[in-house]
């Protein structure tokens, strides 16, 4: 009977599909165990798949369209980018270990809290960072390249490009933008239902300058998570955020949800600022017609938030070697400053420009020149992350102690 | 197909479902998965302990109940209207399906760029003159009563629920109504008296499946529902995703809340139909 046949057709498929799951563990090389040119030769005619974020069309434009042609160029080096990012790649490999399963990504696109769950789970292959050979032009001098939130990376990740966090508000309709945390809440009163912020990781970075602010800089939280320096820090914190509720965005009441519909809401007229975790944002933003063109980006004078995003190997990954070619072609001169150049991504670059060959050096000091804030503007306000506890507290409280409490 | 093979074909349907309430129980109780330190309810009870989660379902049943009922109302009246063989009759109908292949996502966003302050329409109440449109519109994106959200929802269900209206009046309706008119009923007893009662028993079991698909979806509430009350499929992302590790097990106690919504929905779907049976002819 026809019912029959389906049913036995989907017990075979069922069993099919257990054993193709059982089966595909790939002997895994171990990069450890070779020279560079070993790696390279182990990499050649492999893929590679790489779980990163892929919400930023200028991103996917320079990984599918300028990175993969030149892996599969010099390497024999297939590059596949697939979605997936920060607490979704830890999710991701919690699964794959909890059912013995191979793992579905090479490489992962991380930093911070994300780090630190992968580090404190044992999801990361490592160390490794320290044997690509382009990492001697890595500016190792950089407090927020060597250490993510304060970790030290110890070779579990390599890095990949440098950002500062910066509001961004028309120079059209806000001639005269507030310098200064202290001189932003005095706009937000003068100005309300103007001002938001999200309730994603680029929210909470803003949470983060705020109490950096609010406690007389970084300096106050540095060292390792302490639960009262967080409980009397984060107290200022709520109680300047309660202070300026009335005058937010609905009162208050909501929050868009992501960076991207706070943009939608700032490039519609709703609110006055947007904000984001990359300085140069405001610029590829404009070039995509997102933005208008009269937008600019603003750094506080209190200093705000700079980081890094790194690549790291999963544990699990298959393919270690072609990993580890990607990650070394990303730290080439060549791909940074690519990255670099506003009409592409305009990613800071995490290479030290005195270490490089002086026929790149120049390069990398004229595109610099055509970001969005000046060189060192962007050093002399550049403050680095904190514990990622910080963060994680910081964005678990807010939910609980505004977000859920109607003003 | 005999009787007796009845049961196993229905557990291949439910595996998925049963696979996934299984591994959920698990994870909230600390069996499997990331930090699993053997069994206790002591998560299910911290998570069942918070307001949040109440006034999330409360919000989700309550707009997922509006946008159900919104939406047969409206395929209802699409129903009785348009019921005849003419060609408007029958383009209407083909009209009234059309939204059916739009994606939900697709479907949210529209009304997100229709319906918010900066939308079209308050872009159109701009243009004719209204000074300030902005804060003169009514917010409905992100709103905590829910309108867009609702608003959204019903439009995306109706084209379904319609569907299933016209096919149920079609098969189920016109001999029982020529019987009735044959036996003196006015043609508002006929509606009353059997139209609705034919239509509202065939549909009832399409209603419970909107209401639960609804209650349990994604892609509308990411985009157009509040960030208080957090909606219950937000709340289990926002948890699934939490930075702290160890809080991520949270989300599966949430996972049984909504399942149970679900089963709760089929319950009573199972009683109302043994009470009421469908009408055939």
């Amino acid at each position: 009977m026809a019912s029959d046949r389906l049913l036995r057709v989907f017990r075979a498929s069922v069993v099919a599909l257990a054993v193709a799951c059982g089966d595909a563990t790939e002997a895994a090389v171990d990069p450890a165990t070779l020279s560079w040119d070993g790696v390279e030769a182990a990499a050649r005619g492999t893929t590679v798949r790489w779980r990163m974020w892929r919400g930023d069309p200028s991103v996917n434009a320079y990984i599918d369209g300028w990175v993969a042609p030149r892996l599969l160029a010099r390497y024999g080096l297939t590059l596949r980018a697939v979605e997936g990012q920060g607490p979704e790649i830890v999710n991701q490999l919690l699964v794959e270990r909890g059912a013995r399963a191979p793992g579905s990504a090479d490489l992962v696109w991380i930093n911070g809290e994300t780090f630190h769950n992968l580090r404190e789970a044992n999801l990361l292959y490592g160390p490794w960072a320290h044997r690509l050979p382009n990492a001697i032009y890595v500016d190792s001098a950089a407090p927020t390249i060597q250490r993510d939130f304060e970790q030290p990376t110890e070779g579990f990740e390599s890095p990949w490009g440098a950002v500062q966090f910066a509001l961004i508000y028309d120079s059209l309709r806000t001639p005269d933008p507030p310098a200064t945390v202290a001189e932003l809440a005095r706009w937000i009163r003068q100005h309300p239902g103007r001002f938001t912020h999200d309730q994603g990781f680029t929210g909470t970075t803003f949470l983060k300058v705020a109490l950096y602010a609010l406690n007389g800089g970084v300096t106050a939280f540095q060292g390792g998570f302490d639960q009262e320096r967080y409980r009397r820090g984060s107290g200022r914190l709520w109680m300047w955020l309660d202070s300026l509720r009335p005058a937010l965005w609905r009162a208050g009441s909501a929050y868009p949800p992501g960076v991207a519909e706070l943009h939608r809401l700032f490039a519609n007229g709703e609110v006055d600022f947007s904000m984001s975790m990359n300085q140069n944002e405001v610029v590829t933003k404009i070039r995509q017609g997102i933005l208008p063109t009269t937008a600019r980006a603003l750094l506080l004078r209190d200093g705000t938030i700079a980081n890094s995003h790194y690549v790291g190997i999963p544990a699990n990954a298959r393919n270690r070697a072609g990993a580890m070619v990607v990650a070394n072609f990303l730290l080439s001169p060549e791909a940074q400053l690519e990255k670099l150049k506003p009409e592409v991504w305009a990613d800071g670059s995490v290479l030290a420009v005195r270490k490089l060959p002086p026929a790149w050096a120049s390069g990398f000091r004229a595109v610099a020149a055509m970001g969005a804030v000046p060189a060192d503007s962007l050093t002399k306000y550049a403050r680095p992350e904190v514990a990622p506890e910080y963060h994680e507290r910081l964005a678990a409280d807010w939910r609980t102690r505004v977000r859920a409490e109607p003003p | 197909v005999t009787r007796t093979r009845f049961p196993t074909a229905a557990l291949v349907a439910a595996l998925p479902t049963l696979a996934g309430a299984a591994y959920a129980a698990g994870a909230a109780t600390g069996l499997v998965g990331y930090g699993a330190e053997g069994f206790s309810l002591d998560r299910i009870a911290r998570v069942l302990g918070e307001s949040a989660v109440w006034r999330g379902l409360g919000w989700t049943l309550a707009t997922s109940a509006a946008a159900t009922l919104l939406a047969a109302a409206g395929a209802v009246l699409l129903a009785a209207v348009f019921r005849g063989g003419g060609p408007v009759d029958r383009a209407a109908r083909a009209l009234a399906v059309l939204p059916l292949a739009v994606p939900h996502l697709v479907a949210a966003l529209v009304f997100v760029l229709l319906l918010g302050q900066s939308g079209l329409l308050a872009r159109a109440l701009h243009a004719a003159g209204v000074a300030d449109a902005q804060s003169v519109f009514p917010v409905l994106v992100y709103d905590p009563r829910g309108i867009g959200f609702v608003l959204a929802l019903a439009w995306k269900e109706l084209p379904f629920l319609a569907l299933l209206a016209f096919s149920v009046l079609a098969t189920r309706g016109p001999g029982l109504e020529e019987t009735a008119r044959s036996l003196g009923a006015r043609p508002g007893e006929v509606f009353r008296r059997v139209t609705w009662p034919v239509l509202w028993r065939g549909m009832l079991p399409g209603v419970v499946a909107v209401f639960a698909f609804v209650a349990g979806s994604y892609e509308a509430a990411a985009l157009l529902a509040p960030s208080d009350p957090l909606a219950l499929p937000l709340l289990t992302w926002e948890r699934y995703t939490d930075p702290d590790l160890s809080r991520r097990a949270d989300a599966f106690v949430l996972v049984l809340v909504g399942i149970g919504m679900g089963a709760i929905a089929v319950a009573v779907h199972e009683w109302a139909r043994a009470r009421w049976a469908p009408i055939d002819e």
